[in-house]
């Protein structure tokens, strides 16, 4: 049984700071949320106001359709992974996973069992009599699972629940949890500064800032179409062209640009990604065009990352290192193209 | 290089610095061996032993009633004392621990009290209050006034012990569903009870030596240990005095040390 | 708030207790000073117009100003010793200062006494090796108590300098050496304004300790010597002038509030007495 979650309009205040600014946030039963943002953007406090730590001053907090918001944590039965687990030093692993259950009160058969089943679940059952501080970090984040999700929550929250790991595991483990929110099937509410592993994990992904929500939607709609130079910048990297648009055609650096749905006048702020730029060969020709000269240049493996000075500004641009057309080199001349439908309008964000 | 001679890498204190260290630790602890050689005198009265050593006065201590009594009596009230400023302290410092805020400091500062004010002041104000209250020369008075003054002891080792608890474990207790006497039982005190032990050792000690209070609060029926040293030592300076005060150097070494074995514990 | 009920209640037992059976008390201490024998501040008056009042307060800042001159004294050369010892020598070290701490007050009186007094160990084996013919005076005045006050008071100024000490990064020392500075100067330029705020922590803890002691004075002064606790005694079990006792109390808690509370600018005390954060 999975269950739905509704913010509606919740607020918390530390003395004049507002942590969290009137979100509100619709979560589908059985889909995968993630919050993401900055630190200090409120997502951590949001994650603890649906555990029930801290209280919100205003706003509801409903599950399916029962308002939860005053409930203590211990009343809510949900599932928590929190940053840097939190497993009981005092406790073997198999003790950790079971203590849900004796909170229970559940006899000791059942516990048993259920123990086993979430220890198989995340493929720890050989462990069972460790002590927590005898498993490795990965191994760790697991038990945490197990013990979060052994009593059939209607909730999974997870606090930041890969940062202590290093880059390789991290890659691995968001598969794993990936694979294993598709397997029990419940709704999973993440919290993390990670823009990657929110990409990766989510069915949903909600974007803060400064307390406020600025745009939730699945993964690839905030990539592609992200509503605010905030987003476009948190998420991935992007360029921006701050143009003016007089009679449908926008105007840059003495340059016309090629713009699909652009505005019949005033300022327009673009958000261009680097890797929709193209490093034009002789004779090629694209919707818009940009001559310029290689400013600065990096070798990230997979490919170049550079800098080129344009009549528009600098502009970044990503280029396949596999048989690159150029050899990069300071001072080089270039031309960079892209398509009409490339770049797209993002709005300024409140200051 | 100077190579590896300790922390100081080569900067070992002075001969002066060494000199005063040495003699102080002497002034420390010498006097206190005195009443070993003492205890074991041939003599009748207070000296070392001049031609042989004898247990005599070890003889008087384990068949005089009197002496046997004020023992039973000052463990007994040490054990009420220990575990009303366990259960006190131990709890309080949880409380405000886990509350951390302002008027929680207070409270912690006001459980200090007994710390910082003399044991005359509070023996006085005793001594009107539970003849008042009725509880002038009872068990109950001077355990009740033992551990209340006991608190602080506990209060700042369970303390110590919560600064290195993790507040998340607590949280997750609480999150998984955990009720706050489950949370207390199954996840803090384990966790803290070395520092729990540690504070009922002193609080223990605390009351096993304490004089001033039952000086002022206790006549007839309360006799305690401390109370028959203080009457010995100033009416007959009889041998038999070093003797108990072997005993007792002997039990604190003891509590001293188990406690030694129990940090180790916690810290390995 | 509602949900921290529970917490609350924890402290709960602890805080009625304080409040009924030692705050109480010691009110009514402060009431019986302005209360009896008469209301008002006569008492007080006490203060500037008895000489056997003054008296007392000068003999006993007097002894508590010596034995915390000599307790920083000697304790800060054993904590100098024990912070720069190896892992191994400062657990013995430490040892030797905590056994004396938690050893009773009453068994160390004794224990000077034993040694002190005209027969004792020291006067009879001083006379037995010829260095003096008639036995010294070490106890039952003002010596004496001087004596066994440093005793008691040393392992509580060694734990607070000590701390201080073990803050301070032993390599600046070696670096102060290695830039040519001899011992004497490293020490004076370098630790000694380094571990400061241990000393005044250590002093303050041992002169608030000192001016309300009871036991040693009274055993090793012998009657002769009166410090403030042992004439508050006097004058309430014995004289039975409850007012003057009490507002003696009142003077004597002030003196270590006052103490404390300017003290507190210069250091943390919360650490003194083990803070909790």
């Amino acid at each position: 049984m999975s269950h739905a979650l509704a913010l509606h309009g919740v607020t918390k205040r530390y003395g004049n700071f507002v942590a969290v600014d009137r979100v509100s946030l619709d979560v589908a039963a059985g889909s995968f949320l993630t919050l993401l943002g900055p630190s200090g953007s409120g997502k951590t406090t949001i994650l603890m106001a649906i555990a029930g730590f801290t209280v919100p001053d205003a706003g509801r907090i409903l599950l399916d359709t029962k308002d939860i918001t005053a409930l203590p944590p211990e009343k809510r039965d949900f599932g928590m992974v929190f940053q840097g687990y939190a497993l009981f030093p005092h406790m073997t692993v198999a003790e950790n996973v079971a203590f849900p259950l004796r909170v229970r009160g559940m006899g000791r058969a059942e516990r048993e069992d259920k123990v086993r089943a979430a220890l198989d679940l995340v493929q720890l059952s050989a462990l069972g009599d460790r002590r927590p501080q005898q498993l490795s970090g990965g191994q760790q984040q697991r038990v945490a699972l197990a013990r979060a999700l052994v009593f059939d929550p209607a909730l999974l929250l997870l606090d930041e629940p890969l940062s202590a790991l290093d880059k390789k595991l991290r890659a691995e483990l968001q598969e794993e949890l990936r694979a294993l929110h598709r397997r029990v099937g419940r709704t999973f509410v993440n919290v993390t500064h990670d823009q990657d592993e929110a990409l990766s994990l989510s069915d949903q992904v909600a974007i803060l800032n400064h307390g406020k929500l600025i745009q939730t939607g699945e993964p690839a709609a905030l990539y592609e179409r992200p509503a605010t130079r905030f987003v476009a910048d948190f998420l991935g990297k992007s360029n921006f062209l701050e143009a003016t648009a007089e009679g449908g055609v926008l105007h840059l650096g003495g340059l016309d640009l090629a713009q699909a749905d652009a505005p019949a006048s005033g300022p327009v702020l673009l958000s261009l990604r680097p890797e929709k730029i193209a490093l034009l060969a002789d004779g090629e020709t694209a919707a818009n065009v940009a001559p310029g000269k290689i400013l600065s240049w990096s070798y990230l493996g997979a490919g170049y990352s550079l800098v080129v000075d344009t009549p528009m500004g600098p502009l970044r641009a990503s280029l396949p290192s596999w048989r690159a057309p150029i050899a990069p080199a300071e001072g080089l001349a270039v031309r960079l193209g892209w398509a009409a439908d490339a770049a797209v309008a993002v709005a300024e964000d409140p200051a | 290089m100077n190579g590896g001679h300790g922390p100081g890498g080569g900067h070992g204190p002075g001969p002066f610095a060494r000199g005063i260290a040495w003699a102080t630790a002497l002034y420390l602890l010498l006097p206190l061996s005195i009443v070993l050689p003492v205890s074991l005198t041939d003599q009748r009265f207070l000296s070392l032993p001049k031609h042989d050593i004898s247990w005599q006065y070890y003889h008087n201590l384990f068949t005089s009633p009197l002496w046997l009594d004020a023992m039973a009596q000052s463990f007994w009230i040490a054990c009420a004392a220990t575990a009303i400023a366990v259960i006190c302290g131990t709890l309080c410092a949880i409380g405000c621990w886990r509350l951390a805020r302002r008027s929680t400091e207070v409270i912690r500062a006001l459980m200090l009290l007994p710390l910082i004010i003399p044991s005359i002041v509070y023996a006085i104000g005793l001594y009107r209050y539970f003849a008042w209250a009725g509880l002038l020369d009872t068990f109950l008075g001077v355990a009740l006034a033992h551990g209340v003054t006991g608190i602080p002891y506990v209060i700042v080792t369970v303390s110590t012990a919560l600064a290195a608890f993790d507040p998340r474990l607590e949280q997750a207790s609480r999150g998984m569903g955990a009720s706050l006497r489950q949370t207390l039982a199954w996840v803090i005190l384990p966790r803290i009870m070395p520092g729990i032990v540690s504070g009922g050792i002193f609080a223990f000690i605390h009351s096993w030596d304490e004089l001033l209070i039952v000086l002022f609060i206790a006549s007839r029926n309360v006799y305690t240990l401390p109370r028959r040293i203080w009457n010995g030592i100033n009416e007959n300076l009889d041998p038999t005095m070093a003797a108990v005060a072997v005993l007792l150097i002997g039990m604190t070494l003891a509590l001293l040390l188990l406690d030694m074995a129990l940090r180790r514990r916690r810290e390995g | 708030m509602r949900r921290d009920t529970g917490w609350w209640l924890l402290i709960a037992p602890a805080f009625l207790l304080l409040t009924l059976v030692y705050i109480a008390p010691i009110a009514q201490v402060l009431a019986i000073s302005v209360m009896e024998p008469s209301p008002g501040l006569g008492n007080y008056e006490r203060l500037f117009t008895s000489e056997s009042v003054q008296r007392v307060i000068v003999t006993t800042l007097r002894i508590c100003i010596i034995t915390t001159a000599i307790a920083l004294l000697l304790g800060y050369g054993l904590a100098y010793v024990i912070a720069l010892a190896t892992e191994r020598a400062r657990r013995w070290w430490l040892l030797a200062v905590l056994v004396p701490l938690w050893i009773s007050v009453l068994v160390r009186a004794f224990a000077w006494v034993t040694l002190l007094r005209r027969q004792g160990v020291i006067n009879e084996g001083l006379i037995a090796a010829g260095v003096i013919t008639e036995p010294l005076a070490l106890v039952w005045n003002e010596t004496g108590i001087v004596i066994g006050m440093v005793h008691y008071m040393v392992p509580y100024a060694v734990l607070p300098m000590l701390a201080a000490m073990r803050e301070v990064d032993p390599r600046l020392l070696a670096a102060a050496r290695g830039m040519g500075a001899s011992r004497g100067f490293a020490f004076s330029r370098v630790f000694l304004p380094l571990s400061m705020p241990g000393v005044i922590a250590a002093g303050v803890l041992v002169f608030i300790f000192s001016l309300g002691f009871y036991i040693t004075p009274a055993l090793l002064g012998g009657g002769r010597t009166l410090m403030v606790a042992e004439w508050i005694k006097l004058q309430i079990l014995d004289l039975l002038r409850w007012g003057l006792g009490a507002m003696m109390a009142t003077v004597l808690v002030l003196a270590i509030l006052a103490t404390l509370v300017v003290f507190s600018r210069l250091v943390n005390l919360r650490r003194l007495f083990g803070g909790g954060a």
